[in-house]
């Protein structure tokens, strides 16, 4: 169930990992993961294209270090926020893993 | 099916790298430097991606790279003859029609690369695919 309602939220060669862990796990754990805080990677993305100028996309996954970089460098001139584009919901993906895998251990 | 499903996933990224470079080259006109800068920071994030996507990433920059210092010489072979001492010359159309040929050519061949990546045709391209199998390695 978890699996199902969170699918967009992880990188699908992640899932049948995730799916051995979760069915491994003890149930106190589970309520942990799922108040596990998982970002959109759509939103990070539409996030990204109107205010990736401004590193609100690195600061809404938590790269708040990155964000006050892009913030001050202007999103590295625009070269940066176009890279972000492409890059930015691979990255809240992997940030997600990260925040879930924090309880998996 | 994990690795199929990998692949599934490096195919985008490795796609991403040719679409990314195209997306640069509109944005940063005329500045030749941007997309190669928007590249190149593409390809350092995905270092430590699989060979397939770094392979990619590579060659991806490889002919930015070419691209970008013929871009150069005709920007600055331009702004002499505009603000300097130089003057229009047969030689100087000669080379901006080259660039011209050149640029259009990386423009569709990033763009028929970029759509057989994603559907997982391998794209080499002539002189740069050699260079990137020379300097991309297996491991990671």
């Amino acid at each position: 169930m978890y699996i199902a309602t969170n699918a967009k939220f992880f990188e699908s060669h992640q899932i049948p990992f995730l799916r051995d862990r979760l069915l491994a796990l003890e149930d106190d754990k589970f309520i942990m993961i799922q108040s596990a805080n998982l970002k959109d990677p759509s939103t990070a993305l539409i996030i990204s294209i109107f205010g990736g100028s401004y590193g609100i996309d690195r600061f809404y996954i938590g790269d708040t270090g990155l964000g006050v970089a892009k913030l001050l460098t202007l999103g590295g001139c625009g070269i940066w926020t176009i890279v972000d584009w492409f890059t930015i919901q691979g990255n809240t993906k992997k940030k997600n893993i990260e925040n879930v895998q924090k309880f998996l251990v | 099916m994990q690795d199929q499903v990998r692949e599934q996933d490096d195919r985008e990224k490795a796609a991403n790298a040719y679409v990314m470079s195209l997306v640069a080259l509109m944005a940063g006109l005329p500045l030749p430097i941007v997309n190669l800068l928007a590249t190149f920071i593409f390809f350092m994030s995905n270092r430590k991606s699989s060979y397939f996507v770094r392979w990619h990433c590579t060659q991806a920059l490889l002919s930015q790279f070419f691209v970008f210092i013929l871009n150069t010489i005709s920007f600055q072979w331009t702004f002499r003859i505009l603000f300097g001492d130089l003057e229009f010359s047969n030689e100087y159309f000669g080379y901006l029609c080259v660039v011209i040929i050149v640029n259009v050519a990386e423009i569709i061949g990033t763009l028929i690369s970029a759509v057989k990546v994603r559907k997982g045709i391998e794209s080499n391209w002539w002189l740069f695919s050699p260079l990137t199998n020379l300097l991309v390695r297996k491991e990671s």
